[in-house]
């Protein structure tokens, strides 16, 4: 019962993102949909093992030039750039992350955003021989068109990310059913008891921490595809705060929160930045109203709302959903 | 290896930049060690600092005039976010104050964006007088920036060790419910903390700004590094900032003699040996819970 009324929420919910996809233009959706994997990382770092991160495009860069580097020097596989991404970010969240993890979390905050300027100025000045500093690395024209879904046209990356975020989307789900979901949220409540029982809190954090910014590697390598392009901007100190205003903006630790949050941030961000234009302005100040107005987000307020008013339609519906099977 | 010129000049510009930094960092710690923000609109007060400077000298004609304006105008931002925004979310966690203090910054950038536009604006330096020190060339007005910075950390730690309310403030740092419990307004202190930090800000921001140029992005460039040193000196102590940001300091300007790009980076190399080693930092006390 209750997995099936998951799984319902999981479909109505990507079945709303596919239909974005007809109402919106499709560089904002596929915008929108990439920002959501990238902030589903960051969710699972803040609301289940309670660890705040300003440095998270660190490893979008790390993900976003380990495709580039391959994309430019060695192949042309799409698939197989995005495999290299997030084998990079794989391993350069395991080369810091035993040292991370054993921070307070204040200084952990810090610690990645300095992670992540010394991520920009390594790009942009250190091996600009072979990133090419402010340049960027330029491989748009270098991505070979594959089979069943060619990623160097839009319209088909859309299926692909959808495909992608509703896998990533999924295995957070599977992750917070777990023992080790449990585990990471426990660590976050109470990180003696957790000992008590016999657990390492810090084998927990090591193993959340690479999972997490896995998913960010993740999203930074499916930019460099659909961009076809990179450049240090991508982790420069302006942008280091996004994900965790996303985050908190949509709603810490719940699973639809991402992806709302992105969609009100990108879209607030596209729209002003295309009326107004200094979206600086309005963004700041909004998000100040919003964090003084609660602490919840925009999903975390919404949803037990949604629920007192769908509870009754949802569980009847359900009901004749399960009994129409068994006939 | 490096000649002595290049030494000299080099060792006096990482001074006055560990001067800047510092005047930055003692805010920021000073905030945090009170109240566990982590308040990046600290470096919109800097961006502010060196606008207001910017234009106060143009009007009037003089710098000095216009750094204290600048000076002035922190204090007053930061004294009015705290009193409008930080005062009703102390309550919360680290992140949401974070965060909020992101809002700020972003939202004071563009602000000053509309103000000042983007385009960046140069501001005249009031002395142009260099003076000769062992065959080197020395330019005064960064000689004069690392004064008013020593001047600066004198008069914080007079204000911390004599006078009654920097004591309570202190005391608030180690632990603040018994300070509370103690009859004292901690909010006050709160105002106070923030104002001063704000202030600093400012003046680091209008003194930077004839070195640099000023734009709206200027406080984005500083921030890792301002971080750095805090993080270095450890979250709340006023030592361990001065420290840690002439260390840094000397780093990023000898660094750039011996070889440019790692310049930048070696200030984070030395903070992941130190948090190796001491987890909270050169002076950061492992007692500090909040």
């Amino acid at each position: 019962m209750s997995v099936l009324r998951w799984w319902w929420g999981l479909l109505l919910a990507f079945a709303m993102l596919a239909l974005l996809r007809v109402v919106l233009p499709l560089p904002f959706a596929n915008e929108l949909i990439l920002f959501s994997i990238y902030a589903m990382g960051c969710n699972f770092l803040l609301g289940r093992v309670g660890f705040i991160s300003f440095g998270q495009p660190a490893y979008l860069a790390v993900g976003a030039y380990g495709t580039a580097f391959y994309l430019f020097y060695f192949g042309n596989n799409p698939y197989l750039g995005i495999l290299c991404g997030i084998a990079a970010g794989i391993i350069v969240s395991l080369a810091v992350g035993p040292l991370f993890v054993r921070l307070r979390r204040d200084y952990f905050a810090l610690v990645n955003l300095a992670l992540a300027v010394i991520v920009y100025y390594l790009m942009q000045k250190v091996l600009a021989g072979i990133t090419f500093g402010d340049n960027g690395l330029w491989f748009l024209t270098s991505i070979a068109a594959t089979p069943v879904l060619d990623l160097s046209r839009p319209d088909q990356f859309f299926i692909f990310a959808l495909v992608v975020a509703f896998a990533v989307w999924a295995f957070y789900k599977y992750i917070d059913d777990s023992i080790f979901g449990a585990c990471c949220l426990a660590t976050k409540l109470n990180e003696d008891k957790i000992i008590f029982l016999g657990y390492s809190n810090f084998s927990i954090r090591l193993t959340a921490f690479v999972i997490a910014n896995t998913t960010t590697a993740l999203a930074g390598a499916m930019y460099a595809v659909y961009l076809g392009f990179v450049s240090p901007e991508i982790t420069s100190a302006a942008r280091t705060p996004e994900p965790v205003v996303v985050t908190i903006l949509g709603g810490v630790g719940t699973l639809y929160g991402p992806i709302v949050g992105s969609l009100v941030y990108i879209g607030m961000k596209d729209l002003i930045s295309k009326v107004f234009g200094n979206w600086e302005l309005i963004i700041g100040f909004g998000l100040v109203l919003i964090m003084l107005a609660g602490e919840k987000g925009i999903w975390g307020t919404l949803e037990p709302l949604l629920q007192r008013a769908f509870s009754r339609t949802a569980t009847s519906a359900a009901i004749t959903g399960v009994g129409g099977k068994t006939k | 290896m490096i000649d002595d010129q290049l030494l000299i000049s080099g060792i006096l510009f990482g001074l006055s930049l560990g001067s800047i930094f510092f005047l930055m960092a003692v805010g920021l710690s000073l905030v945090f060690g009170l109240m566990r923000v982590i308040s990046l609109d600290q470096l919109l007060y800097y961006s502010l600092g060196g606008y207001v400077t910017y234009s106060v000298s143009v009007v009037t004609g003089n710098f000095w005039l216009g750094a204290l304006a600048g000076m002035a105008a922190g204090a007053v931002a930061g004294f009015a976010a705290e009193r409008l925004v930080y005062l009703r979310i102390y309550e919360r966690d680290i992140s949401f104050t974070m965060i909020t203090s992101f809002g700020i910054l972003i939202g004071g950038v563009g602000v000053i964006k509309y103000f000042w536009g983007l385009v960046p604006l140069p501001v005249s330096a009031p002395v142009d007088v260099q003076i000769n020190v062992i065959g080197t060339a020395i330019p005064v007005y960064r000689l004069i920036i690392v004064g008013l910075s020593g001047l600066v950390y004198g008069g914080i730690w007079m204000f911390l060790n004599r006078t009654i309310v920097g004591k309570a403030m202190r005391a608030a740092i180690e632990n603040v419910e018994h300070v509370e419990g103690l009859g004292i307004n901690v909010y006050r202190l709160f105002a106070i903390a923030f104002t001063i930090a704000g202030g600093l800000s400012g003046l680091a921001g209008g003194l930077y700004a004839p070195l640099i140029m000023v734009d709206p992005q200027m406080g984005l460039d500083v921030l890792a590094f301002v971080f750095m040193i805090v993080i270095i000196g450890g979250l709340g102590s006023i030592k361990g900032t001065l420290v840690s940001s002439f260390l840094v300091g000397q780093v990023v300007s000898l660094g750039t003699l011996v070889y440019a790009p790692l310049a930048q980076m070696a200030p984070f190399a030395i903070m992941l040996l130190i948090l190796l080693i001491k987890p909270t930092g050169l002076y950061g006390s492992p007692l500090l819970k909040r």
